[in-house]
């Protein structure tokens, strides 16, 4: 079966000038990521700020394209951004904001934004059934949908968004922070709709957050990211059972987690990633408990340490697979 | 500061050459100059000894290079009117206008400076109102109805003073009144609203919190920096000088630069105009330069080169 | 995000000053006049009754302004000036609205060296008096009133340029524009349809502030006689004319002036309580 989505070596730089004279530097956002998503899998893309998710979660979805490395979605490659390919594409691959108030145009009923996706599309038909049937869908009454952005809770605006996203069936959904703007309380809700969404209809689906205890619920297998690569991939519960990266290990020991604590907690030390500053050798030793003079040289590649877990660490071999405690 | 002022003088340089790129085009644009000058019904041998003088018959690049050449080198043409140097003509109006222009905008300055700290310094009172009022109405009134109506009180109805002309320093009153007062309000509004909006920042009120006398705080740190915006609004009032003459010299029928403008105009003199045009953008990206040099000078942040991270 | 305010339903009456009603009442009155001048001008414009030659205002029913050199009646003239002048003032500010919100949006889109092109055309229109360009292109090419109304269309086009292309920018920043672009819309949906409703009010407030100032510039055209020309009359041109009997009778040129004065205010006046009303960040 070939996947819906794969990244082959990607990278992506951007050029930022600190001040009037500042020379141009370019800064690797996305540093060599190879990635897959299948059809009724969820990827969960987890990382500090910086760390490039959000880059990464933009070229999957073709909004912009690898400086190197090739993203193909059902083995073709993605068509140049804004192009009339690219557009026809998107009825295939939709993506939900982190700001739902941002993404909906305030001045329009959002039961006339979910629809206008089909508009886009020529997709012809009862379109105002369609847009109540996909506000259905995700909890919302047809009187919700007559109201304003403003008119909506958080919540509801999301459900919006992700109605609006779902309503051509597309195959691919990437999520960037989808509930981080949330309350709480109204997180899982939003989470657990995408999670019965995605089952009903078996879509592949990207969900970047930094938030691990959102990302271990939805996700099959969970991607980490540090400073523009990924340091750890894994089948979901065995990444959190039993993370190997140094880094990982000390993502999961800091979240919170129900029951007792089987991680001994790791407190991370120094400056928080930059990527503009990004260290030589594995960019992640500066912080790491463990580090060796070997990784302050050189940069590790990322191994197979077990069947279906990658990670990138000097420290880490097949043999050395640090067991669950 | 050196990548600042450089960058400056390029935009400067840039926009003289849309300027005479403009005039270029506009005066090809215009159709045949030799039909314009000469008239439709101008003898063939006379087309074409024109459009051989003026380099007519060379192809449009050849001719835009000439032209770029001749104007760098001061040869702006010849006034189809009186036959004498275009270049000549301007130069010889400009102490006239000059003379309107420059004690108008000092009567403008010291009118709407004082008008509008004062105003920032007594919110809400019966002045600052009557400010506000001004600014608003000072905009509305145009300069040729305000010129009309000086020359109705004071020309025809109390006979005080000439209503044209440039004869005695009598007739130059109204036409400096004209002037200084058009925009004078506006100035009070700008310089009233920076000010306010600097007494309302935080090192003014912990000045005046530490306990220096308010006096002080208004002279030595007020004032300064309600300055740097202001200063921007030079440029703005040399332009509308340069648009007030033209308007004010044609009703008082003085003989500067503006009235030769609107003259030229009439006849189509297009060497006349195309000179004045060069001179007004000059002038006006001089000053624009000067603006821009000041206020790199008066902020700070400017100064030292080290601009905020965008 | 509070360039494009959203204005809540009218539940309860906003509190408008008395000078604002007095504005409206007379941009209503004007528009009235303008519209309606074929059925109220009690005579031909042009109509000349050398009888009554300069009649000071008030004296006859006939003539209540009173009459011009050649016994034409001021007020008739007023009135198909006042026509003439709100015609190419709005033509005007709709070409530059029009014009700049179009560069403004291509600006945003292509960003590069569309958007270096636009800025640079803005910081020259800014950097000449409009008045100067205008005498010099009307030299050029002469005078008709289509090349007025479009050479007037091109003032103010920079500021509207640069409106639209913050707040196109800050649209697509924001998330809605991109958003949609991600939904598979073509620009010209995005542009069209979502970022314009949006930006509107702040476009329509800046064009309450440009369409006095192209009033004033084609009065004072029409009064330096380089604007409207005769036979037609606008306010500007009858000033003009009025000047050359401002001794004998002030009245041909003071009431055109005054029109134009009122008018300007008026517009001013609305136009800054609206700006006040729906978006304070504009200068």
């Amino acid at each position: 079966m070939t996947p819906l989505l794969q990244l082959r070596d990607v990278a992506r730089s951007y050029v930022t000038r600190n001040n009037l004279f500042g020379q141009a530097r370019p800064v690797r956002a996305v540093d060599g990521i190879s990635l897959t998503v299948n059809a009724g899998e969820t990827l969960g893309i987890v990382g500090e700020s910086g760390s490039g998710k959000s880059t990464l979660g933009r070229m999957a979805l073709g909004l912009e394209l690898p400086d190197e490395g090739t993203v193909t979605f059902d083995d073709a490659p993605m068509p140049a951004p804004g192009s009339a390919a690219w557009r026809t594409l998107r009825r295939q691959m939709q993506m939900v904001f982190q700001d739902p108030l941002g993404a909906l145009d305030r001045r329009l009923p959002v039961l006339e934004q979910i629809i206008e996706p089909l508009v886009i599309h020529g997709i012809d038909g009862d379109q105002r059934s369609a847009g109540l049937a996909a506000l259905a869908s995700v909890g919302l009454s047809a009187a919700q949908g007559a109201r304003h952005p403003h008119e909506l809770s958080g919540g509801q605006r999301q459900r919006v968004v992700i109605a609006r996203a779902l309503i051509t069936s597309p195959r691919l959904l990437v999520c960037d922070e989808p509930v981080s703007a949330l309350d709480v309380s109204i997180q899982a809700q939003v989470v657990n709709l995408l999670i019965d969404l995605q089952a009903e209809r078996g879509l592949g689906m990207v969900f970047i957050s930094h938030d691990l205890r959102v990302v271990r619920q939805i996700s099959n297998r969970v991607a980490v990211m540090y400073l523009g690569r990924v340091v750890e991939e894994a089948a979901a519960d065995d990444l959190f059972r039993a993370p190997q990266h140094p880094y990982t290990r000390a993502l999961v020991s800091a979240a919170p987690s129900p029951g007792p604590r089987r991680v001994e907690r790791v407190i991370l030390t120094g400056e928080p990633p930059n990527p503009a500053a990004r260290p030589e050798g594995c960019a992640f030793h500066p912080r790491c408990p463990v580090a060796t003079a070997r990784c302050r040289t050189e940069a590790p590649a990322p191994a197979r340490i077990a069947p279906g877990h990658t990670a990138a660490c000097h420290l880490l071999t097949p043999a050395a697979k640090v067991a669950a405690r | 500061m050196i990548r600042y002022i450089l960058t400056r003088f390029l935009r400067a340089f840039i926009t003289i050459v849309l300027v005479v790129t403009f005039a270029f085009v506009v005066l090809r644009l215009s159709g045949d100059p030799a039909t314009i000058i000469l008239g439709p019904e101008a003898p063939p041998e006379a087309i074409a000894a024109f459009r051989k003088s003026w380099g007519l018959d060379q192809p449009v690049l050849v001719q835009y290079i000439q032209y770029f050449a001749a104007i760098f080198q001061g040869d702006l043409g010849m006034s189809m009117r009186d036959g004498r140097p275009a270049l000549e003509l301007v130069m010889e109006r400009i102490p006239a206008t000059l003379a309107l222009t420059l004690p108008a905008l000092m009567l403008k300055l010291a009118m709407g400076v004082p008008a509008g700290v004062y105003a920032a310094l007594h919110q809400g009172t019966a002045f600052d109102r009557a400010v506000m009022v001004a600014a608003v109405m000072g905009f509305a009134v145009p300069s040729f109805v305000l010129a009309l109506g000086l020359v109705l009180v004071f020309a025809v109805n109390l006979g005080w003073l000439p209503s044209g002309g440039r004869d005695t320093i009598w007739h130059a009153i109204l036409p400096i009144v004209t002037l200084g007062l058009g925009g004078a309000a506006a100035l009070a509004r700008f310089t009233r609203s920076a000010m306010l909006e600097v007494l309302g920042q935080h090192y003014i009120r912990t000045a005046s919190s530490k306990g220096l006398a308010w006096a002080v705080v208004v002279r030595s740190h007020a004032l300064p920096n309600a300055a740097i915006p202001t200063v921007t609004l030079i440029g703005f009032l040399v332009g509308s000088l340069i648009a007030g003459a033209i308007v004010v010299e044609s009703v008082f029928s003085w003989p500067g630069v503006g009235r030769l403008m609107v003259v030229a105009v009439a006849n189509r003199d297009l060497a006349v105009v195309q000179c004045i045009l060069l001179l007004v953008a000059t002038t006006m990206v001089t000053s624009n330069l000067i603006v821009d040099f000041l206020y790199g000078a008066l902020d700070p942040r400017l100064r030292h080169g080290a601009r905020a991270n965008a | 995000m509070s360039a494009t305010a959203t204005l809540p339903p009218a539940r309860r009456l906003p509190q408008i000053p008395w000078y604002v009603t007095l504005g409206m009442g007379w941009i209503v009155l004007v528009l009235a006049v303008a519209l309606l001048a074929d059925l109220i001008t009690p005579f031909v414009y042009t109509a000349m009754d050398l009888q009554y030659r300069l009649v000071p205002p008030f004296q006859t029913w006939a003539h209540p302004l009173g009459t011009d050199e050649l016994g034409r009646d001021v007020l008739s003239r007023l009135i198909v000036s006042i026509r003439v002048s709100l015609l190419i003032a709005f033509g005007a500010t709709l070409i530059s609205a029009i014009l700049g919100t179009t560069l403004g949006f291509l600006a945003a889109h292509f960003r590069g060296i569309v958007e270096q092109a636009v800025l640079m055309l803005a910081d020259f229109q800014a950097a000449l008096p409009f008045l100067i360009l205008a005498l010099s292109v009307l030299a050029f090419f002469g005078n008709s009133l289509p090349l007025l109304i479009g050479l007037m269309g091109l003032y103010g086009w920079e500021r509207y340029a640069r409106i639209a292309r913050g707040l196109a920018i800050s649209a697509s920043a924001q998330g809605y524009a991109t958003a949609i672009t991600q939904l598979g819309a073509t620009p010209q949906r995005v542009y069209l349809r979502h970022i314009l409703p949006n930006i509107a009010s702040t476009l329509i407030v800046s064009m309450t502030l440009i369409f006095p100032e192209v009033i004033l510039l084609e009065s004072g055209l029409s009064f330096l006689g380089l604007g409207v020309q005769p036979p037609m009359t606008s306010l500007g041109n009858m000033v003009g004319y009025g000047r050359e009997y401002i001794t004998r009778a002030a009245w041909i040129m003071l009431c055109p002036a005054t029109v134009i004065v009122l008018t300007t205010l008026a517009v001013s006046l609305v136009g800054d309580w609206l700006r006040d009303r729906l978006d304070p960040t504009l200068g």
